[in-house]
Order: structure tokens, then sequence, then C-alpha cells
């Protein structure tokens, strides 16, 4: 468990992706983005965030991480595989993962899977690609949308 | 080498239960590439000869194209089969989130042969194909069969494609639904699919679809979707979709009303972007690796039909179900298409049916006892569609055969204002104001259709032809200009590409694309090439199934009735109009005067072979 540390005050600037269902159009272009740049190939439901459809297609709800100020997947990762990384973001560390799915359980925004690696089950999350995310970069419509957020805190006092 | 193709098709063969995979030949890649090249190539080998499109031998294909499933922009699927309504060669593209679907699960198309003993769906999971049975699923609709499926499966990750009652009861021109709002609409694709008692189809697949070279594949992605953004006709479309061509077809006198009787309507507004804006629109939505977003989603939130979520109003739709119907209410035309689509029937030739029934009803040549065949009645049409789908009633059965059939069926000189070509219902562009339309219509391989070469464009939509401005209700020169855009147009359906795309995308630039995710090096201008060789096997196919070129000619109501509205007034596409661009158009394509293709032209496109 990471250490609760109630006296923390810690101000960052955040950076986060806000999403818009009223703009997404559900062409799923994030998420090619992020399997090419990721994987090396095309297939969104591979990618590392989501688009939940509903209403005969009427609302498009892009899902992204949260990279969360009280990480779910983080606080139940019983090996310490996924960390804040100097950047704010929540990361898993590959070569510790040991691929035991409860990232994946907890989130409750699903933003966690688990695949098959070469012999071994991982865990797989958005990284945020280290600060510029290609989702956001590809979205044609500003649907999803970087931001940076000045006034909360990372807290640790959770 | 990584490439886009997946590099094998999936065979599944209902008679006895098994699949198997069929390599993609070098052959079909390098003379056909993909999309309509495969259906052209493998519906003509695989199909035998005089099959009936109902039976056991006639194939059903769901077809994909290089660039299917990855981020080159406005890429979609195709659906190919041997036409029930036509008895001609058929492919019928289709957008959303199935075709690529199919790429995803390690295939570069399924391709479906004989007939399950009862209704069943097939889910294909990555090599996993099972056959289940959907004895419960009968009779539901498009989408209710979409969600049934989904639950059944346990896993709303399944991209379905599916029929509804027409298809389950054999309607000749009942459609395929593909996830939402997105159907292999034309040509009755979805009866085949029924009478194999397939009721659906559900994909779901882990691979990745990868590219040669991805740097120079995103770049070519760039370039592609700045010429998206540079073109004025697509970003009309991104605004408003192919609803904004209402008012323009009813300004060029070329939007069909009253069963084509009329080329204009007075209450085109209300149908047009203009109304489905005030009425039906809230936001724009878009097929996967899409930017266009054509699509507007949208409810009817007053009146009798409040609650409809609805697609938009496409054009076609509009037009047929609207003006040529002398509906002019868009939340009911709105209504009656998303009960189309429900039912699984083409709205196009739904509703073209019903155009002619009510006139007929009319002239008193039909028994108007069991509804009011009257224009303007949407009860009328609302009954009709339940009908049709349920070939129930005199009226349901005469008209879930079509205009061509019902009118074969009542007689009484009724073919007079039977509207199709070779039995599929003519598209909504009236071509007696635009001559080369007709021409199109005439020839193309599936009988009535607009997406094969759309000359409108050139003919009255401002557009140069090699920088000659056309006369509109000419007939000279529309011989060559429709064997040049129907060329290009099959070239590019290689690549499945969505027509709206290719108002933006260039030949260029789609070879760009094609080279970086295959290594396939393209001329642009072989894009031509290709297509022309496609529209010779189309043709050989077609001319092998009887289907005489005699029947390369337009409804008699284009032909015998002269417009009687619109800038074009007083114009018709007379008999020798007709032999003029004909003649022209067999000697641009090669073929002799009865439009067979000379041993001369197979040979030079390598198709000497497929000769008859």
């Amino acid at each position: 468990m990471v250490p609760l540390n109630m006296n923390s005050t810690k101000s960052i600037l955040k950076k986060r992706i806000l999403t818009h269902f009223d703009i997404c159009t559900g062409c799923n272009i994030c998420q090619l983005a992020c399997t090419m740049v990721k994987d090396g190939g095309f297939n969104p439901d591979l990618a590392r965030l989501d688009i939940i459809k509903s209403k005969d297609n009427l609302y498009n709800q892009p899902v992204v991480c949260n990279h969360c100020d009280n990480p779910y997947c983080m606080n139940v990762c019983p090996v310490g595989a996924i960390t804040r990384d100097e950047r704010g973001f929540v990361v898993i560390d590959d070569e510790v993962c040991i691929g035991c799915a409860l990232c994946a359980r907890y989130c409750p925004l699903d933003m966690c899977t688990i695949r098959r690696q070469g012999k071994k089950d991982k865990a797989f999350k958005c990284d945020f690609c280290g600060g510029d995310p290609q989702c956001v970069q590809e979205c044609p419509t500003g649907a999803l949308e970087l931001v940076e957020i000045q006034s909360a805190e990372i807290r640790e006092d959770r | 080498m990584d490439s886009s193709y997946m590099g094998k098709f999936l065979v599944i063969d209902l008679d006895t239960g098994t699949t198997a995979t069929l390599p993609l030949s070098d052959e079909l890649k390098t003379a056909f590439i993909g999309g309509k090249g495969f259906c052209a190539k493998l519906l003509y080998d695989l199909v035998p000869e005089d099959t009936d499109p109902f039976s056991s031998e006639n194939v059903l294909m769901f077809l994909t194209g290089p660039l299917t499933a990855t981020s080159a922009p406005s890429m979609r699927g195709v659906v190919a089969t041997k036409s029930p309504l036509t008895g001609t060669y058929l492919d019928s593209f289709f957008g959303g989130h199935f075709a690529p679907s199919i790429k995803y699960a390690g295939y570069d198309g399924i391709i479906i042969k004989g007939k399950a003993r009862e209704l069943c769906y097939i889910a294909i999971e990555d090599d996993t194909v099972a056959i289940k049975s959907a004895a419960r699923m009968q009779g539901l609709g498009t989408l209710e069969t979409l969600e049934a499926v989904k639950a059944e499966l346990g896993d709303p990750g399944f991209k379905v494609a599916s029929i509804g009652p027409a298809g389950e009861n054999g309607v000749l021109y009942a459609l395929i639904g593909c996830e939402h709002n997105r159907q292999a609409g034309r040509g009755g694709a979805g009866a085949v699919m029924g009478a194999k008692n397939i009721k659906a189809v559900a994909v779901k697949g882990s691979k990745l679809v990868k590219v040669k070279d991805p740097r120079k594949f995103m770049e070519a992605v760039q370039a592609a979707n700045e010429e998206l953004r540079n073109s004025p006709d697509v970003q009309g479309l991104v605004a408003a979709g192919t609803a904004m061509a209402v008012d323009f077809a009813n300004e060029a006198g070329i939007l069909p009303s009253k069963n084509y009787q009329r080329s204009t309507f007075a209450k085109a507004s209300n149908l047009g972007d203009e109304g489905q804006r005030k009425h039906l629109w809230i936001k724009s939505s878009a097929c996967l690796g899409c930017p266009i977003r054509c699509t507007k989603m949208g409810a009817v939130r007053t009146g009798k039909y409040k609650g409809t979520i609805t697609d938009i109003v496409e054009y076609e739709s509009a037009a047929l179900m609207g003006s040529n119907l002398e509906i002019s209410d868009i939340r009911a035309c709105a209504y009656l298409v998303t009960l189309c689509d429900e039912l699984g029937l083409d709205s196009m030739s739904a509703a073209s049916s019903i155009a002619f029934a009510m006139e007929a009803g009319e002239k008193k040549i039909l028994d108007t006892e069991e509804t009011a065949l009257e224009f303007g009645n949407v009860a009328t049409v609302e009954y009709l569609l339940q009908a049709i789908a349920e070939r129930r009633s005199g009226l349901g059965r005469l008209l879930a055969r079509g205009v061509k059939r019902a009118a074969e069926i009542i007689g009484k000189d009724s073919d007079v204002f039977a509207v199709h070509v070779k039995g599929m219902e003519a598209p909504a562009w009236g071509p007696r104001g635009v001559s080369g339309m007709g021409l199109a219509y005439m020839t193309a391989d599936r009988g009535g259709c607009h997406q094969r070469a759309f000359p409108v464009a050139y003919e009255v939509g401002g557009e140069k032809w090699q920088g000659k401005t056309l006369d509109p209700t000419g007939v000279e020169g529309k011989g060559e200009l429709v064997f040049h855009l129907q060329n290009y147009q099959a070239g590019t359906d290689t690549l499945t590409k969505c027509d709206f795309g290719g108002f933006g995308v260039s030949p260029a630039t789609y070879a760009d694309l094609l080279e970086a995710a295959t290594g396939l090096h393209l001329d642009p201008k072989e894009f031509d090439t290709i297509g022309e060789r496609i529209w010779n096997v189309t043709r050989l196919f077609n001319l092998r199934e009887g289907i005489d070129p005699t029947q390369d000619t337009l409804p008699k109501r284009f032909v015998n009735e002269a417009l009687e509205d619109g800038p074009a007034k007083g114009h018709r596409i007379s008999k020798e109009d007709m032999h003029f661009m004909l003649q022209e158009y067999y000697r641009a394509r090669g073929w002799t005067e009865r439009g067979i293709p000379t041993k001369a032209t197979l040979v030079r496109l390598g198709q000497q072979a497929a000769g008859i």
C-alpha cells in the first residue's frame, strides 16, 4: 500500500482530457489513433479509451482515463506496478505487472484492460502519451480537448 | 512485411456446417484490389451459371477493401450476391462499423454458401465460428435483432449485420442492416440472407490491422483529410448531409414528385436540410474513421410520431418517401424511413413500389378496398410497409415483388408508370432534365442506380467536364462521360471508398494510401483501367445470367412523357436519344453495337479467360 500523507499540499498543473459527448460523432478516429501509436496497428477494441454508444446511436460518450487524484487502479495494485510518474500521469510498469486484473476490476470507467502479451497477461491503460495524447491530436471535431487544470492539487490524503 | 490486407477470406458452408479459409491470391490483389473488384471477380467465379438467387448455390459475401478498418478517411464494406430483384450482379456498399470488424477478426471478407436448415445467426470471433439458433429472433426488426444477438453473446463489442422480417419473408428488395444507421440497402441482399436462413452475422476480432509504412500512411491520411477540408462539396455534407440536395434537385427540376409525374415539389424545403434541422436533428454522427459525419442523428419531438429516434432522412429517401408520395411532413417521412430500416426494407424500392400502387389506385387499375391508394396518405404508406414486410394481404404480396413484377401481374398497361431499370426501382434523380444520368441508369450493372456514375454533377451541378460545360438535356458526349465516370467510380470502389470521401480525396492520394498500406504501387490513372476491367467482368456476369442488352433502357415514363414542369419542361429522353447515347457508350467501352464485350477488349483488360 502507498502510505497516506494527510499533510500533502503539493500543487501541480494537471493535464487532462475533457470529453464532449455533444460533439463526439462516434467516428472512433481517437481509438484508431491510439492503437496505431501504441500497438502499431488499428483496432478500436484495443484502444485505451472508449466511446459508449447508446439510445440507437443518438448518444456517443467518449470515456478516457481520468488519471485520478485518487487512482483506484493504483490503490488496488498488489505489486506497485501502477504509479504516478513525474508529470502526474498514472502509468503501468510492464516489468512489474503480474496481470492479476485487480486494476481492471476496480476501475469504475473500465479503463484498465488485460491482454495477453507473449505468454503472460498484462494490464494496459492510457499513459497520456507522455503529455501529448494522439487521440486528442487526431479527433476531427474537438470532442476530446486537452486542458490544464490549475487549481486542483494531487492529493495523497484520500 | 506488414500489409493492411488480412490475407484470407472466411468461407462458411451452411449446407455442411463447415468453415474454411481461402487465401487472398496475388491476382485478386493486383488486378482487382479489393471491394468492388473482389465482388465482381468472386461472384463471377463462385456463382454457377443460371443460379436461382434464393437457392443454396448463390453466395452471399461481406467484403472489405485494403483500406477498410484503417484511419484512411471514409472507407466502407460491401455485400455481394446475385440479386433476386434484378437477376443481375449485385453489390451494395455500407458504411458504419460492421465491415472493419471483419478485418479485426482476421479476414478480408466472409463468403457464405449453402443454406441453413433453420433460422440461425453466425457468430465469428477471430478463428472461432459458431452457427447458433435464431429461432427466438424470428420476426424481429433489424435493430431488435442486433440487440438480441449482442445480449445472447453477452458482449456488446460484437458488430452485427442483421435482417428484419422483410428479409425473412423474401421481399425482393429486403436490405441488410449493418449496425446503427447503415444498411446494404439496394437489390435484395437481405432476401438472399433470409433465403439462407441467416438472421444475423456477428463479428468481433482482436487482431491489429497493420500498414506497410506507418509514417507514410499517416502522412497520406493527413493529406486526404486536408483535401476533405478543402472541398466545398464535402463541407456541405459535413454541415447538412445529403438532405441539402433536396432544394438543389427541386430547383434543377429533377426532384421526383407523384411517381415521377412531376419534377418539382412545392414543399421541398420541408423535406430538405431546413425542415430536418428544425424538426429532427440533434447531432452529427459518423462511420468508423470518417471525419465527414454526414449522418445527423435526431428525434421526432412532436406530433403523431414523436419519440422516433432517427438518422438523417437521406436525399433518396426524402425524395422517394416524401415528394414522390406527396408527403411533405418530414416527421412522418422520418418515421416511415426508420420503419423501413427496422422492417428491413430498402426505403427507395419500397417507397417507389407504393408510389406505383398509389398511381394505379388513382387510375382505378388497382382495387382500393384494402387501403386508400392515394398520394399523400401517410397511414396508407405505414400500412403498406408492414404488409409488404410480412407479405400479407393482396397488396403486400404484390408490392413485395417490386414494380416491374407488380406491373406484369396487374397488366392493364400499368408498365407505363412502373419506374425501374432491369427491375430495380429508379433513384430520385428524375433523368429527363439530365440525360447523362438517364444513360447512367440504363447501363448500371445492378439496374436503376445512381451510384455507378453521377453525371448530374456535370450536367446541372456546375462542374465542367474536360473543360466544357455540358448541355443537361443534350445527348452528345454523354456516352463518353458515363464511361469515364463509371470506370473511375468502380476503380476507387475497390478501396470501398465512400462516394462522399471521393468528392474530396484525389486519385493520387488514394494511390498513396494504398501503397503505404499494402505496398501495391498504382499510377493514379490505373484506377480507371481497374474500373474498366470490373465493368467488363460484371457485364459478362449479367450476360451469362441472361440479362439481355435490350434491357439497357429507361422506364417508359421517361421515354414517352415529356416533363410538365421545371427548367427541363417539355423534355423527355426519346428512343432515338437513348440509342445515340448507348451506341456512343458501347463504342467507348469497346463493346459491340449490341453491348457485348469484344474479345479485343477482354484481352486488353486481361479477362480473356472470362469470355462468353
